[in-house]
């Protein structure tokens, strides 16, 4: 039994994965940036029911939520360059067949936080009451300064909660890009494994990290929570 | 003045308003009473435009707007002239009381920081609150709450205050604060239309008392005259059946 997890490895293990923590951190930094711009667009977009682009977001949004983040991943990266290959050749002369599947990556991870961030955002801003527009509007602001000083203010507070959840669990979906061969955490992990012929310990020191690193995300939101509340009282 | 003329409202198969007219000169208050569901709000909001009309004409200061097609500058103009006070008092959550007053004087009217601030604070003194000028809206009681509220209208300096039955939301005992400030800016000759169900008040109060009912003016005329003297059977079986639930609660 002691020879199926030993200390010594486990220590070895935390300084040969630690370093590959960034390419995981680097994807969520890139998803939840891109992420949250087009998330924006999209909620603005979808709240003013424009027709034939509202059902087009609706079957957008319908298939980033309602398909698997693994699946999404693999049409990307399999299905971008069938698609866009050629344009790209002739245009930049970039061929994509050769590009790191990190990016392919990303642009599943940006696609699919569009849409969960964007119904966050959407259901944060119609959880402002519509009195507070219309006594916005009353004042005599406009549309513009009505949405800027009154109703974003308020939906920010709602939206931050839900934002730290949706931002640690896009920290935790990183894990599975190693199947399309992203050299992060657990590609890391499991080629220790594999080489050694001891797999667990490296899944164990994967774990730890990801816990840490969680309940820092999540003591950060905590806080920022915290400081718009007093603020607000 | 204010005159509004023929103005009509349908929510899908529902009409709520049937042509109602309407002019109130320079320094009258004017209630509007009627049963709910009369359309006395949906009147209202479409003076300033909350709620768009179907058709109908808007005189505003010699100013003639069509209520369908008014153009975005006409509509700003309106609000810009005019305040509204809420029925659940409409102030912004995230600002504290003195922040709510201030808003439309810097954002709007842009004033300087320090003559919005001294406004604010005079307002917010003359509804009796200079000590809460600090408080968010969710630390107020309701009817300080809406005193806040009508200090924002009045320190806007409009030209007509619209008030959406300011006391309905508000505990028994919290009404007679709040009328007592409302009636305070009708001393001060500011023109306003009042949407209540405070009958002594309105009494009190009014220059010209409207009854509406089923989206139509039924009657209207002074207060002793639609009070006492009521021509029409609707203004009465209403004022029997209100009177009544007055002496009832009493």
């Amino acid at each position: 039994m002691g020879s199926y997890f030993s200390s010594e490895r486990f220590l070895e293990r935390i300084g040969q994965i630690l370093p590959y923590l960034v390419v995981n951190l680097k994807m969520v930094f890139w998803s939840m940036l891109f992420g949250t711009i087009l998330a924006i667009g999209l909620a603005i977009l979808r709240l003013k029911k424009i027709p034939v682009i509202e059902q087009i977001l609706v079957v957008f949004i319908s298939y980033m939520r309602g398909t698997p983040l693994l699946v999404q991943m693999c049409i990307a990266y399999y299905g971008i360059p069938i698609v866009f290959g050629n344009l790209f050749m002739s245009l930049f002369g970039i061929n994509l067949n050769r590009l790191d599947s990190i990016i392919f990556v990303s642009i599943a991870f940006i696609l699919n936080e569009t849409a969960f961030l964007g119904e966050i955002f959407r259901s944060s801003i119609l959880a402002v009451p519509v009195v507070q527009t219309e006594a916005g509007l009353t004042v005599g602001m406009t549309r513009l300064q009505t949405l800027f000083r009154i109703v974003l203010p308020q939906a920010i507070h709602v939206a931050i909660p839900h934002y730290g959840v949706d931002l640690i669990g896009v920290f935790h979906n990183t894990s599975i890009a190693f199947t399309l061969g992203v050299l992060e955490m657990m590609a890391r992990a499991k080629t220790l494994g594999q080489a050694s012929g001891h797999t667990i310990e490296g899944f164990v020191v994967v774990a730890i990290i990801y816990i840490i690193i969680s309940l820092i995300l999540k003591g950060l939101f905590c806080l920022l929570e915290k400081k718009l509340n007093t603020e607000r009282r | 003045m204010i005159e509004l003329r023929n103005v009509k409202k349908k929510f899908g198969n529902n009409e709520v308003l049937h042509d109602v007219s309407l002019k109130v000169n320079d320094g009258e208050v004017v209630v509007l009473l009627g049963p709910s569901g009369s359309g006395k709000t949906t009147f209202l909001r479409c003076i300033n435009f909350l709620e768009r009309a179907d058709s109908g004409k808007l005189n505003f200061e010699g100013k003639e707007i069509d209520l369908k097609k008014a153009r975005k500058k006409q509509i700003l103009e309106i609000r810009r002239n005019s305040a509204f006070v809420f029925q659940n008092y409409g102030l912004f959550n995230n600002k504290t009381a003195l922040q709510n007053v201030m808003e439309g004087l810097t954002a709007v009217q842009k004033k300087s920081k320090e003559e919005a601030r001294k406004i604010a604070l005079d307002t917010l003194d003359w509804v009796g609150l200079k000590d809460k000028a600090d408080f968010f809206p969710s630390q107020l009681s309701g009817g300080q709450q809406q005193r806040v509220g009508i200090a924002r209208a009045v320190a806007l300096n409009p030209k007509v205050i619209l008030f959406d039955e300011p006391t309905s939301a508000l505990d028994p005992e919290l009404v007679g604060e709040t009328l007592a400030v409302i009636k305070k800016v009708a001393k001060k000759g500011i023109t306003m239309i009042i949407v209540t169900h405070e009958m002594s008040f309105a009494q009190d109060v009014a220059d010209k008392v409207v009854f509406m009912d089923g989206g139509v003016v039924v009657e209207e005329g002074s207060p002793d005259e639609v009070f006492y003297k009521p021509k029409e059977e609707r203004t009465k079986k209403f004022l029997a059946r209100i009177l009544h639930q007055d002496m009832y609660y009493i």
